[in-house]
């Protein structure tokens, strides 16, 4: 088990992906926090001030925004497989794909703690200088902030299980990104206004990736966040096994 | 099983696809360690699915393949026992060729420095670190061939690794497998739907049409039963007729003017013209024309209205040799898949 993983590390480094991507998440991060300070305050804006924890809060963990990009590097990692064939001689070194689907998914979620701890790093790079100019001070002794720099981290890791999840389900990159951006972006969305189908919103992986940032349960639609980190994590292993029974099992193409 | 070891036995296998299409069907041949056993057939004609049901790699509809006694999923290091190349497209673009090979080396728990060893040995050191992407068909071929010998396997399974080389690629292929086979007595299957290809380098076929086994044996015994024998272009096709006393029946011209003889070498029948003062314009030896053979089998297999052969025996005067009935000493497909696995020796 520790060569499989081993070997799906260096599958990961020895690609430019995992940079770019990199690059992506942390451009998302950004522009997730900057848009929260900006438009605070602006006509329109019905937010607490700056200067609360709630909109702080919710200013860090802005950079969640990655999550989805998080997940996307999570859906190549294994669809990347299929696409260029490299499944085969993967299986053929290691014909127990379950352990290669598991070694993938530990892999990934070490790769998804390293994207969010730096788009953690960046949103306080971005967010504390600007909150100085503002002369507004940053709530840490409440230790309510550092919570939810701790859980920012931790939603937007899972997102890259919740990727591996829909690799292994979905084994075209292209239908497998586009859908799962489409679903996350759109149709999620679309559930959450429906009458009569909005109260399984918030059970729904989108939901429950924003319940686990909204320490202070400020919106009263999600879970409680570790309702909402539990479950979306089973969202990701349901995913995965789903594609174990449905499609990982059958022929190799 | 003892004595199973680098042996390949594939038993009543067969494949149906969704639609009731029979890939595979019943399919049951041996392959002998220290050997290079070509696995030839027309595109189409179930090749690849049969490689990929004995790596693994898809399940048989029925039957049973075995590598060293084992089927391939209950080896215990199959990427130490079997090495194995399905078309030169595994490779993810953007990897340089030793990473790739790295990839292997950590999955398989071989050292990294054997990365380096197969690279030499397909003879790619100066491109390991290039990407995949800028490597030609040629060069694909052999970081396949060097991702199969990465586990020092004792079994190489290689499907069609003569596609995209050129015709020195394609000796050294030869001469490579013939090491690994004689030397280093390995196991070698390898497919191909050119018989020409392989026809140096192997020691026996086997030939499927349609999912199903058409021949099974040596190179000689598939080429026996098609004579050898004499070209020549004259003039004068009657006056060597009466010169050519020993040979069989009458001598009939094509359009062309050429006639073949069989059963005689073109220095009996250069020598008896010479004596007669025939005049020749053409003497040259009539090879037995496997690849011909092979044609003949593969369109024979399963499908009685197959039309004849464009481009087989084009020249009217060609031996009958391929229409003829089967040759002795190759055995023939039906009746084998009772055959209980590994039971060949």
């Amino acid at each position: 088990m520790s060569g499989l993983i081993r070997a799906e590390f260096r599958k990961v480094l020895t690609t430019k992906l995992w940079w770019g991507m990199l690059l992506g998440s942390m451009a998302l991060a950004a522009l997730g926090v900057i848009g929260q300070i900006a438009s605070n305050g602006t006509s329109g804006n019905d937010t607490p001030g700056l200067d609360t924890t709630q909109t702080q809060q919710s200013v860090f963990s802005s950079a969640g925004a990655a999550g989805i990009f998080i997940m996307i590097v999570g859906i190549i990692g294994i669809t990347t497989e299929y696409r260029h064939f490299t499944s085969r001689p993967t299986f053929l070194i290691e014909p127990r794909r379950g352990r290669v689907i598991v070694a993938k998914l530990l892999v990934f979620a070490v790769v998804g703690i390293v994207y969010s701890l730096v788009c953690v790093a960046e949103a306080i790079a971005i967010a504390v200088p600007w909150l100085s100019l503002k002369n507004v001070s940053v709530g840490w002794e409440s230790k309510q902030i550092i919570a939810v720099l701790a859980l920012t981290a931790l939603g937007v890791a899972i997102y890259a299980l919740v990727g591996v999840g829909i690799g292994v389900l979905i084994h075209n990159q292209i239908a497998a990104v586009i859908g799962s951006l489409a679903y996350f972006l759109v149709i999620e969305n679309l559930i959450s206004i429906i009458p009569g189908v909005k109260v399984i919103h918030k059970f729904l992986p989108g939901a429950t990736a924003n319940a686990i940032t909204d320490l202070g349960h400020y919106n009263h639609d999600l879970l409680r966040w570790w309702q909402g980190a539990i479950l979306l994590i089973a969202w990701g292993l349901f995913f995965a096994v789903l594609g174990w029974v449905l499609t990982v099992r059958s022929d190799v193409p | 099983m003892p004595g199973d070891a680098g042996r390949i036995v594939v038993s009543g296998l067969t494949k149906t696809f969704s639609g009731n299409v029979h890939a595979v069907e019943d399919l049951s041949f041996t392959v002998e360690p220290g050997s290079i056993t070509g696995f030839l057939g027309p595109n189409g004609a179930g090749k690849t699915t049969t490689l990929r049901m004995i790596l693994g790699l898809a399940t048989p509809t029925r039957g049973t393949a075995t590598v060293s006694g084992q089927r391939y999923d209950a080896l215990r290091d199959p990427g130490l026992t079997v090495g194995a190349v399905l078309e030169a497209t595994s490779f993810h673009p953007g990897r340089n060729a030793r990473n790739h090979l790295r990839v292997y080396c950590a999955a398989a728990g071989i050292p990294d420095t054997r990365a380096d060893e197969v690279l030499a040995q397909v003879g790619l050191t100066d491109s390991a670190k290039r990407s995949v992407k800028g490597f030609s068909m040629g060069m694909r071929q052999r970081l396949g061939l060097a991702t199969a010998l990465l586990g020092n396997p004792s079994v190489l399974i290689l499907d069609e690794p003569a596609n995209g080389l050129d015709p020195e690629g394609i000796a050294w292929l030869r001469r490579l497998l013939r090491h690994l086979a004689e030397a280093e007595g390995r196991t070698v299957l390898v497919s191909s739907h050119v018989l020409s290809e392989v026809e140096q380098t192997v020691d026996r076929v086997v030939i499927i049409a349609r999912g199903r086994l058409v021949r099974e044996g040596t190179l000689d015994q598939l080429g026996e039963g098609s004579s050898t024998g004499t070209i020549v272009r004259t003039p004068d096709p009657n006056g060597l007729t009466a010169a050519l006393s020993g040979a069989n029946g009458t001598l009939q011209p094509d359009d062309d003017g050429r006639v073949c003889i069989r059963g005689m070498e073109p220095a009996v029948v250069g020598h008896a013209a010479w004596q007669a003062h025939i005049e020749l314009h053409e003497l040259s030896a009539m090879r037995s024309d496997l690849e011909e053979i092979f044609l003949q089998l593969t369109a024979e297999g399963g499908d009685a209205s197959t039309p004849p052969l464009p481009g087989g025996p084009a020249r009217g005067a060609h031996p009958p040799g391929p229409q003829g009935p089967p040759p002795a000493g190759v055995a023939p497909t039906p009746g084998r898949s009772g055959q209980p696995s590994g039971g060949a020796s």
